[in-house]
């Protein structure tokens, strides 16, 4: 890595804080991002009315439904599934209005997957409070063929797509939710540097 | 910096100190096309000494046959809207610059508020005609002081039909941000012109209901405040200036034959930024552009409002 030097298009995330001016909150998590949802209300329980959103990862040991249940006594709304999450923030979104915050918390994969949810509604990327949680992994899209590749570990991934060898860059894309990968080894075919887990 | 070369085409004295300007190109050939919002720099040279004031563009965005513009008479100013109303007849060639549009509808949103106080309405005349023709969601509101001031309540009416509404002070009929502002849908942005206390509340009242801030605009162009005479020191071109009471920065150093960057005049744009080297006094910030923060750092300065009350001010040019 070279220092001082960073890619501007590359997402930085923050902590979640309720903000103080709103007419209401409105928070997004999955997964380990529930333990960011508790923190929040290590904060403070909210005057405005409150939606929370959240599903459970099954595929991760760490389970944090339930002691949401027991500490959010109001606006809690616990989902089976990611796509149960976006089709409730639809339902929820056509009645809001200005003045609603906006809190998403999980993988980076997820964030993106609920902008594309909030883009429509003209909620703009820079005023949603996002919180990483659990991962680093990267989606990978493409540029030969155009095809992203979800939970890259790895500075080289396979493209899920046509199989070629892409080098994971730091430029992002906001509307595909996705970093850009490029063939590394197309100069020299079969030549490829080590190959090593840097996104956990 | 270059110019269009115009005639005055036609004068209508819209309300009792509004007149409404048309301008087409000297040529005869059609002016550069311009987008919703956007304003010209007119130059008057009044005893000698070139003025130049910023006015919104107000007609259709679909016709570059003419520009339209409006004056309100300011008493109290330095005589570029005196100029404009006693000595601009039909006919009068007038410099302007190209359009530059400071205030357009952000194309993120998904319902638009439009909110004017008095003259303010100018530059919504063509934003209307833009959101009419994209077929956007928006409403105008519009707040004047009594019924002589009504300026262009017909046109508005017939451009808007059942989205305009219409506050008049004299009626005691008041336009309640709080109230307009809260029950507006997710994705609205709003966006005010009109006199500067009202920008505020606009402002503060958008703050405190959590609205973020890049969906409030606003414009506003200040003419130069009157002030006390002061030197300022240049210190690229190596001079040294006197800039009387009744002219900004700006004029002086145009006039000392600095060619000094600008835009719109008014503080609003932040075009003609200069560094400041040293100041031994005070820096009179009348700008909207620069962060309270900067104004505070006095390490910038916007020489077409601003003005100090210093013995020495050098400045990076």
């Amino acid at each position: 890595m070279e220092r001082g030097y960073w890619i501007r298009s590359k997402p930085l995330y923050e902590t979640l804080v309720w903000r103080q001016r709103a007419t209401a909150h409105c928070v997004i998590a999955k997964g380990e991002g529930g333990l960011a949802v508790l923190k929040l209300f290590q904060q403070m329980f909210p005057r405005e009315p409150i939606k929370i959103l959240f599903a459970d990862d099954v595929n991760s040991s760490k389970k944090f439904a339930d002691i949401m249940s027991v500490v959010v006594t109001e606006g809690l709304q616990i989902c089976q599934s990611e796509q149960e999450i976006t089709s409730e923030l639809e339902q929820y979104l056509t009645g809001c209005k200005m003045g609603t915050q906006f809190y998403v918390a999980g993988d980076e994969h997820f964030m993106w997957n609920v902008m594309s949810v909030l883009k429509p509604y003209g909620v703009e990327d820079v005023n949603v409070n996002k919180e990483l949680c659990g991962t680093l992994a990267r989606s990978v899209y493409c540029v030969h063929c155009k095809t992203i590749t979800n939970n890259a570990h790895h500075n080289i991934e396979t493209c899920s797509g046509c199989g070629r060898n892409l080098l994971v860059r730091d430029h992002f894309s906001r509307r595909l939710g996705a970093y850009m990968g490029f063939m590394i080894d197309a100069e020299e075919p079969g030549k490829v540097p080590d190959i090593e887990e840097v996104y956990p | 910096m270059s110019v269009l070369n115009v005639r005055v085409d036609a004068i209508e004295q819209v309300t009792e100190v509004v007149k409404h300007f048309t301008l087409v190109q000297e040529n005869g050939e059609a002016l550069p096309q311009f987008s919703g919002g956007s304003h010209v720099v007119v130059s008057m040279n009044i005893n000698g000494r070139v003025h130049r004031n910023p006015y919104s563009l107000m007609g259709s965005t679909a016709n570059t046959d003419k520009y339209e513009i409006a004056v309100r008479r300011q008493e109290k100013s330095r005589g570029g809207s005196v100029f404009m109303h006693d000595k601009v007849e039909v006919g009068t060639e007038l410099q302007i610059t190209y359009p530059v549009n400071l205030f357009s509808i952000s194309k993120l949103g998904n319902k638009h508020i439009l909110i004017a106080g008095g003259i303010g309405i100018t530059p919504f005349m063509s934003q209307i005609t833009d959101l009419n023709r994209l077929g956007w969601d928006y409403e105008m509101h519009y707040a004047y002081r009594s019924d002589e001031h009504a300026a262009f309540r017909e046109e508005l009416e017939e451009l808007c039909g059942d989205r305009v509404h219409f506050y008049v002070e004299s009626d005691n009929q008041r336009l309640d941000f709080n109230d307009l502002l809260r029950k507006q849908p997710l994705g609205t942005h709003v966006y005010i012109c009109g006199p500067d206390p009202m920008v505020k509340i606009l402002h503060h009242t958008a703050e405190e209901l959590g609205w973020p801030e890049n969906h409030v605009h606003s414009e506003q162009f200040s003419a130069p405040p009157i002030g006390d005479s002061f030197h300022i020191t240049l210190s690229q071109s190596d001079m040294e200036i006197e800039v009387s009471g009744d002219m900004s920065m700006l004029e002086a150093m145009e006039e000392a034959g600095v060619d000094a960057p600008f835009l719109c005049r008014g503080g609003a744009c932040g075009r003609c930024e200069l560094e400041v080297i040293s100041c031994d006094g005070v820096i009179m910030h009348n700008d909207h552009y620069l962060s309270d923060t900067e104004k505070a750092e006095g390490k910038k300065i916007m020489p077409c409002v601003s003005r100090a009350k210093c013995q020495s001010l050098v400045l990076n040019i």
